[in-house]
């Protein structure tokens, strides 16, 4: 269906060669003018016939040379603009394949199968139509698609749609042969937009592809012998032709013509067209100014042929003006790997050099027909002071459009030169980029779209346990993580507050799988430690384990978490969950490009262990009942030491660590037993009420303690000393990472930023993270004095009320004193605390 | 009675709609050392092959490091073993059985398959013969892939492996 009507045709037929057969060139408008237009063209450089596909698939605009004929395709006719659907609309599906070929031939012409032929290993032909003529055997094809950009290194992007499956087809080749042919260039003259006005080219495509003549009475507008040709052929099936042909002396083509009895007028121009819309006839002028009327209804038009070669052209190549065939060809230049051949090399017709026909109004002379851009609005852009072709496009929107100026860039180039004075070639058309023709958005993405496979979505073993137990997910990096377990109709903060009173007077339970967790190994492993971390490693007790900073050669926190040591030459270091591959990384780099003397290697281990932390002041009863048959007693069993044993009959590191104040014990397990000890830890926890928790609660428990998250108290400019915690570096041990750059000068600052406490004033208020804090009540006038800022605020349940956690001017030296939070347009009275609102002394961490 | 999961027990289902399996269990030993002390061992000194079978292979990872595979088992017999031949020389010998999920691909559009979605020249005509194995990308998971005779292996961290059977699930 074309705007509701129903068109009929053969297959292979495209959308514009079935309007053509049903003696249709006309039913479309121009975007600004709302000119009548018709088909100009046959292939991806057309700038009139645009239609949306709205079935069986959506699509808001594509030309409708490019459109092949389905069962029950629809589509309406667009004036150049395409319009995006308010409801969603399915794409069409897409696909994405990698391929590797020692050549990839851009084009199934007889250029690109003679270069396929001679060529060794594995072959691709790639073309834009639905057909490529006698393949060579060696050779594969892929049709109906089109490279739409060569990138470095012989990485071709190729976009093919012949079924119900976009492919988006990523070609690596070790030769890259372009064989993509030219494009016909029209030419200016006076209304040489209306319907039934195309290329040459065009015409003769649709009788030879298509079998369809595309007029009767035909007037061949043509500077070349390629013009004259299809003139000929037109003829030869049935149309009365007249050529007109600017050249004043006679050539093999007009003697071919004039043999077969065709009329060529030299020496002549087209300066005018009729019709009501559509071509009813043509005004010539002679070399003497007579004019005369021709009756038509096609007027093709051959003003010269442009080599395509946009696809080079990212790569840097060169072009140069070559005069006998009045356009732009390859210099020759490029890549080693790239070959151009046939018309795309340059081999195209000598042709008379004209661009624009003197006679008539330079305002009905159309040069990009898709922007309604005339001869005047380049001379009114030149007028303007602008004299390259770059600025022109876009001052005028020439070649911004579906076509990428196919068939205006060059016409327009050459009629700056001209209303210059410049020579013709003096400079060339703009620069091409990819996508060489438009690309879907949905193609691009292909199956990496939609909530489940936009980006990996990382679960624990645990994962379908917390899911059945109706888990609300945060996203911690690419981990989807319990943030809170509610029950009934609880929010987050009722959870929340269940779950952390769980935790601080009975026992909870946390999968703390995602840490990142890294085995250090070597005899050199406590020397590699002591300089990544700001604090002595090499020290450690084998059993016993330690909290770290590591921080940027800049000086400031980069992650932190704990260096467990199993043996002499054996620790493995926890990582925050989402630091885990950058600290992989720097560990890795530093041995690699600094320290090769070091004989230490690094494994990431993150995923051979998964992580069951219970904690509370029940943790110790439960964890026994779980079965561990480590002797749990605080006496032999201290915090920041681990043993190696069994929980629920399955080897368990059990390791003392508290990320909440409150006794604490991690159990790292086989992932394929995690299941089995989750749930053996909730069997032995039930008599006490065990608790799972989530994130949420975690982020309260620790704000509690003023235990910091890097990346939450921390963005990369806080030192140890800026979070109060100066007592992690030690600057005895030796060198480390960061520690030059905590003398600096800056660093020395006492107005830096430090960790504190928030209290409000009103216990019931909860700041908004990211709260501004300044000196006074009322808020002056910008700028402002912003003392810092609330990095972490919740509710504790523990208090009883709101706590926060701040970086301040000085702030510790302000500890008590008064500060106001902005909220909006007014300011929250608090006060300056201690970080450390629970538990200051640290009696509850050992039970 | 002890829950014993693979990673990927809860998508046999689907991955046999694109003629996949997990092999679950597998010993898989991270191998650091030098080049001379890998060659005693019969590890692959030739970039991205595999040498041993089945039973016991090893998969070269980098210039230093290997990847043994062996059957499901106790690793640390397997760990110790390589523990006792590198004694005495720079080494590293860490258990990563657990590390890796396991995908087993069969049928012969896995390779057709795996290119949707990896960049490598996954063809036999360019050198992706069995014997040969690689550290990549496969959509956005870091895997190893490793050829078989009729069959093709991705490694792939456990909390990947959901994702990775949806991805290949979409593209097959």
């Amino acid at each position: 269906m074309f705007d509701g009507r129903e068109i009929r045709g053969f297959a292979g037929d495209t959308v514009a060669s079935a309007l053509l057969a049903d003696g249709e060139p006309g039913g479309f408008v121009s975007p600004m003018s709302r000119r009548p237009r018709g088909v100009y063209s046959s292939g991806v450089e057309e700038p009139n016939a645009f239609v949306e596909v709205t079935a069986p698939w959506f699509e808001p605009i594509r030309p409708a040379t490019m459109v092949n004929l389905v069962d029950g395709l629809t589509v309406q006719s667009r004036a150049g603009v395409g319009i995006l659907p308010t409801t969603a609309v399915a794409p069409r599906p897409a696909r994405h394949q990698h391929r590797h070929v020692e050549t990839l031939v851009i084009g199934g012409g007889a250029s690109g199968r003679a270069a396929a032929t001679i060529t060794g290993g594995r072959v691709l032909i790639v073309d834009e139509q639905p057909v490529v003529m006698d393949p060579p055997p060696n050779a594969a094809t892929l049709t109906s698609t089109t490279a739409t950009g060569i990138y470095d290194d012989g990485y071709v992007l190729c976009y093919q749609r012949d079924g119900g499956t976009d492919v988006f087809h990523h070609v690596r080749a070790a030769r890259v042969v372009l064989a993509t042919g030219a494009h016909e260039r029209p030419l200016a003259f006076v209304d040489n937009d209306r319907p039934g006005v195309m290329l040459a080219s065009a015409a003769r495509t649709y009788l030879e592809r298509f079998g369809v003549l595309a007029g009767e009475r035909i007037v061949v507008f043509s500077t070349n012998h390629s013009g004259h040709d299809a003139a000929g052929a037109l003829a030869a099936a049935g149309a009365q032709v007249v050529v007109v042909d600017p050249a004043t002396r006679t050539g093999p083509a007009t003697e071919r013509l004039r043999a077969a009895g065709i009329e060529v007028r030299l020496n002549a121009r087209v300066v005018a067209t009729d019709g009501d819309p559509a071509l009813t006839g043509v005004t010539v002028s002679a070399a003497d100014g007579q004019r005369t009327a021709i009756p038509a209804d096609v007027l093709a038009v051959s003003g010269g042929w442009n080599p395509a070669i946009q696809l080079a052209r990212g790569l840097g190549i060169g072009l140069r003006y070559d005069e006998q065939k009045t356009c732009f060809v390859h210099d020759g230049s490029g890549p080693e790997w790239l070959t151009v051949v046939g018309r795309a090399a340059g081999n195209v017709p000598a042709s008379f050099p004209l661009w624009v026909v003197d006679e008539g109004d330079d305002h009905e002379k159309y040069v990009e027909l898709q922007r309604d851009q005339t001869v005047a609005d380049v001379a009114e852009a030149v007028a303007g002071g602008l004299t390259n072709a770059e600025h022109v496009k876009r001052a005028t929107y020439i070649g911004t459009t579906i076509d990428q100026g196919r068939t205006s860039g060059v016409l327009t180039a050459e009629i700056v030169n001209r209303l210059l004075g410049w020579a013709p070639g003096a400079q060339g058309p703009t620069n091409a980029r990819p996508p060489y023709t438009p690309v879907p958005f949905s193609a691009l993405a292909g199956p990496d779209s939609g909530p489940i496979l936009l980006d990996p979505i990382r679960v624990t073993p645990m994962d379908a346990w917390h899911d059945a137990h109706g888990a609300v997910y945060e996203n911690v990096g690419q981990w989807k993580r319990p943030r809170y377990f509610p029950r009934g109709d609880e929010d987050m903060g009722a959870a929340v507050a269940r779950e952390t009173r769980a935790l601080r007077t009975g026992v909870g339970v946390l999968d703390a799988s995602t840490l990142g967790k890294i085995d250090v190994r070597g005899p050199d492993a406590g020397v590699f430690l002591d300089r990544m971390y700001t604090n002595r490693m090499s020290n450690l007790r084998v059993g016993s384990i330690r909290y770290g900073f590591m921080l940027g050669l800049d000086g400031m926190v980069f992650d932190d978490g704990v260096a467990m040591r199993l043996a002499d030459d054996h620790y493995v270091c926890t990582t925050t969950t989402g630091g885990a591959a950058a600290v992989m990384d720097r560990f890795e780099e530093w041995l690699q490009t600094e320290w090769t003397d070091l004989r230490v290697y690094c494994t990431s281990v993150t995923e051979q262990w998964s992580v069951v932390a219970v904690g509370g002041p029940r943790a110790r009863e439960v964890v026994a009942a779980a079965g561990a048959d480590a002797d749990l007693r605080h006496d032999a069993f201290p915090f920041m030491t681990l043993r190696d044993g069994t929980v629920a009959g399955v080897p368990a590191r059990i390791c003392r660590i508290s990320f909440t104040g409150e006794l604490s014990y991690e159990l790292h397990v086989s992932p394929w037993h995690a299941q089995h000890v989750w749930d053996s830890v909730m069997a032995a926890g039930e008599p006490f009420g065990i608790t799972p928790y989530g994130t949420e609660a975690m982020h309260v428990l620790r704000a509690e303690k003023g235990y910091v998250i890097v990346g939450q108290e921390t963005d990369g400019t806080q030192t140890p000393e800026d979070l109060g915690m100066a007592w992690l570096v030690n600057t005895g041990k030796g060198d480390f990472v960061g520690k030059r750059s905590l003398v600096r000068s800056d660093m020395l600052r006492e107005d830096r930023k430090q960790l504190v406490g928030i209290m409000t004033d009103d216990p019931a208020r909860v700041l908004m993270e990211g709260t501004q804090l300044i000196a006074d009540a009322t808020i002056p006038d910008p700028p402002a004095h912003m003392l810092g800022w609330v990095t972490s605020s919740y509710r504790s349940e523990a208090l009883g009320r709101s706590i926060a956690l701040a970086v301040v001017e000085a702030g510790r030296g302000h500890i008590g004193n008064e500060i106001h939070a902005v909220a909006g347009n007014e300011t929250v009275p608090c006060r300056v605390a201690d970080p450390v609102f629970y538990d200051p002394e640290g009696t509850r961490r050992d039970g | 009675m002890v829950d014993v999961r693979s990673p990927l027990a809860h998508r046999a289902a689907a991955l046999a709609t694109i003629n996949a399996v997990e092999v679950p269990f597998l010993t898989q030993i991270d191998v650091r050392c030098g080049e001379a002390e890998a060659a005693r061992l019969g590890f692959p000194t030739e970039p991205n092959t595999v040498t041993g079978d089945m039973a016991r292979g090893a998969l070269w990872l980098g210039p230093d490091e290997w990847l043994v595979v062996a059957a499901p088992g106790d690793p640390s017999v397997v760990a110790d073993g390589l523990e006792a031949l590198l004694m005495d020389t720079r080494h590293a010998v860490v258990d990563v059985s657990r590390n890796r999920a396991v995908i087993e691909l069969h049928g012969p559009g896995r390779l057709a398959m795996l290119a949707s979605a990896c960049s490598l020249d996954l063809d036999p005509a360019g050198g992706w013969v069995p014997g040969v194995c690689a550290q990549t990308l496969l959509a956005r998971a870091q895997v190893i892939l490793q050829e078989l005779p009729d069959a093709t292996r991705v490694f792939v961290r456990p909390s990947f492996a959901d994702y990775l059977v949806d991805r290949l699930l979409a593209s097959s």
